[in-house]
């Protein structure tokens, strides 16, 4: 028998049990709309931790840290050793004041490693406020930028920003008193740092000085106030550093004295957290690997943009895995669904299947009929479920955004390659399903078939 | 020519075995007409299935020509059904909600036959039944000697060589049924075709050249009637 009348023959059977096909291909359809959505909603959770992880960092460079426990892979078995050679801030102890920091000599250390190209400082400084002139004064964060950081701008350029510029979020527009982006740009800012003292700050300024002034001269804290140009505007940044800071772009160097300023005469003067090595050909992993195993040997922690990018979407894939294994029961069970209604099918055919069998019709065209049968309401199912799945999912998109601040940036990312192979596999598994009942038809003796009374 | 040797078939085992056909022996001539007649139960389906490779005889040997049936593998047997042999059974079976000519082209969709010749085939069958006016009526909408015209239309539609009838006015009224026969011995012969048929009415049996007569499932009489009567 020919494929197109196998194909003819199939549809006209399922139409005419239009209300039989519709509900067992509805039961797949469910199942295809859990796993449309859960694939739309990891592709988007994917591409929007790429998204940050490509705008904030660069790929190339490895973050290093004194401490190895600064990425929870360290030791944690035993609790750090108290060391009273470093703290900072005025609170003492703690775990917080005991991560060991990298010094000057770290970074010296680091840069004579065989592949860094470069050392970076990329901590951010919290200064004490910025303003404009005649405004109120604002919370804000200063971050050294990095070339390989590419910010989404409204007005203004990068070129413009040198040391004595600054790259404002758009967030601060209106309360610095500027209506449009266009209009910042070229504008002044003030940005005021205060001097950090801690507990060696005291000491020190006590033995250097007299006692009273020592003291009041730490809580006076002096600070320093220096305009800056605004080089360029860029979109609320897709930063996961604080929702509640504003992150200001600055060069390095501008950043550098901003935190000098801030930390001399404290126990923080140069020392950092983590610091960023870039690697070169960094680009290539195998040289980033190797490099990064050097680091390590000399007993610092170094942690890939692949590392935190994995670290990130393994949240993501943990919660994906949930919802496609609710998919999958889904079809699972409407497998049985497929099955159950075939066999219906054969038996309500059964005339029918003996009459083509007595006129000759082979077996395995018997068994290809059911097949096909069961193929199609796996491809109906698979079409409606999908379909509606992302007419669900664009038309909801603009409100998850808006609810989720997430800008421009689409919760639920729906591929065609992804969908077209999800309904290739259903109408693969429900093919399979359909082989059982189909094998029962095959296997009808057309005497008894036939027999009448 | 179709020719019987020795054809036995025994239905169970054991205590519930049953004998339904025993050392059966008979030839029919290639495109003559033959009766096999008995009263109910006495064997006739089952050997008409045996014949046309429907079932499996327990002993013996079906040879149509020189080919032996069942020496042939299932995919075979099904091959030479759909090209040689056709049926018409007494409940009609044709497909209700199908039309008439999606009904008369099912053996040409099974033997793969190309849309168009199908079209020609499917029109030539209905028209020498009367039905070709009623090409696109669904089956079920017909009367019940229209239907068996219909069936009648898809044994002959393959243009085989032997055709196997069982009972086929069984479920229709006299006048009616006399129509159907008159139809199935006219495209005996215009078509030349064996026509093997399945009675257990007498007067039915004579019309054809050759009556067997089945009791218990043995043969108890083989009749010949002159080729003139036959005519
Ligand atoms: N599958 C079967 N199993 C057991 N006995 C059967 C089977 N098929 C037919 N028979 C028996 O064989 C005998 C002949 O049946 P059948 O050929 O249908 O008779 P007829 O067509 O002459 O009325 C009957 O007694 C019937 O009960
Ligand atoms: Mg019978």
């Amino acid at each position: 028998m020919r494929y197109q009348d196998l194909l003819r023959r199939s549809v006209r059977n399922l139409l005419s049990a239009k209300a039989r096909t519709l509900l067992t291909a509805g039961a797949i359809a469910v199942g295809t709309f859990a796993l449309t959505l859960t694939l739309g909603a990891s592709n988007g959770a994917r591409s929007y931790v790429n998204k940050i992880i490509n705008s904030n960092f660069d790929p190339t460079e490895l973050v290093v840290t004194k401490d190895t426990r600064a990425f929870g892979n360290g030791d944690n078995s035993t609790p750090p050793e108290y060391d009273g050679s470093f703290g900072s801030t005025l609170v003492p102890g703690g775990l917080e004041t005991q991560i060991k920091r990298l010094s000057d000599d770290d970074l010296t250390k680091l840069k004579a490693i065989p592949g860094v190209q470069e050392v970076r400082i990329a901590n951010s400084v919290s200064v004490q406020y910025i303003t404009a002139p005649g405004q109120r004064k604002y919370v804000a964060t200063v971050v050294p930028f990095s070339p390989a950081q590419k910010p989404d701008l409204l007005a203004g350029s990068v070129t413009q920003l040198n040391e004595n510029a600054v790259l404002l979020p758009e967030g601060f527009l209106k309360v610095l008193g500027f209506d449009t982006a266009a209009a910042a740009v070229g504008k002044k800012v003030t940005i005021a740092v205060q001097k950090q003292v801690d507990q060696t700050g005291i000491v020190s300024a006590l033995t250097q000085g007299g006692a009273p002034n020592a003291i009041a001269d730490a809580q006076m804290r002096p600070s320093m106030h220096k305009d800056y140009t605004i080089a360029a505007v860029a979109k609320k940044p897709t930063a996961i550093i604080s929702a509640s800071e504003f992150i200001v772009y600055a060069q390095p160097k501008t950043a550098q004295a901003l935190r000098d300023y801030k930390t001399t005469g404290s126990s923080d003067y140069h020392r950092y957290l983590a610091v960023n090595a870039k690697i070169r050909n960094g680009g290539d992993k195998a040289t980033l690997t190797l490099v990064q195993k050097r680091i390590k040997a000399l007993g610092y922690g170094a942690q890939s943009v692949e590392d935190t990018q994995k670290f990130l979407t393994q949240i993501v894939s943990v919660l994906q895995g949930i919802v496609t294994a609710f998919g999958f029961i889904a079809i699972v069970a409407s497998l049985f669904g497929i099955i159950n209604t075939m066999y219906i099918s054969v038996l309500q055919r059964t005339r029918e299947i003996g009459l083509m069998k007595a006129l000759g019709m082979h077996k395995k065209d018997i068994t290809k009929l059911f097949r096909i049968e069961a193929a199609l309401i796996g491809l109906l199912g698979g079409l409606i479920g999908a379909v509606s799945a992302v007419l669900f999912g664009t038309a909801l998109n603009p409100t998850i955004a808006q609810k989720l601040n997430l800008g421009d940036q689409r919760l639920l990312e729906f591929q065609l390659g992804q969908i077209v192979i999800l309904i290739g596999v259903l109408v693969l598994v429900a093919t399979l399903a359909g082989l059982f009942p189909a094998r029962k038809a095959s296997q009808l003796d057309p005497i008894q078939a036939l027999r009448t009374e | 020519m179709i020719t019987v040797k020795q054809l036995s078939k025994v239905y169970g085992k054991g205590e519930g075995l049953f004998t339904a056909l025993q050392n059966i022996d008979f030839t029919i001539p290639t495109g003559s007409t033959v009766a096999i007649i008995g009263k109910s139960g006495s064997g006739k389906s089952t050997l008409m299935h045996i014949i046309s490779g429907l079932d499996h005889p327990t002993a013996g040997q079906v040879l149509i020509d020189s080919t032996d049936l069942y020496a042939m593998r299932p995919r075979e047997i099904d091959e030479f059904r759909a090209t040689q042999m056709s049926f018409i059974f007494q409940a009609f079976f044709v497909e209700a909600n199908q039309t008439a000519f999606q009904n008369v082209a099912l053996p040409l969709e099974i033997s793969g036959v190309a849309l168009r010749e199908r079209k020609k085939l499917v029109a030539e069958a209905l028209d020498a039944v009367g039905l070709l006016d009623k090409s696109m009526v669904l089956a079920g909408n017909l009367s019940g000697g229209q239907k068996q015209r219909l069936a009648v239309a898809r044994a002959i539609v393959n243009k085989p060589t032997i055709l196997f009838a069982d009972e086929p006015t069984g479920n229709l009224d006299s006048a009616t049924g006399e129509s159907i026969m008159a139809l199935l011995f006219e495209l005996n012969r215009t078509l030349g075709c064996t026509l093997v048929l399945v009675t257990h009415d007498n007067d039915l049996a004579r019309r054809c050249q050759q009556q067997i007569t089945i009791k218990d499932g043995q043969v108890s009489s083989i009749k010949s009637t002159s080729d003139r009567r036959a005519k």
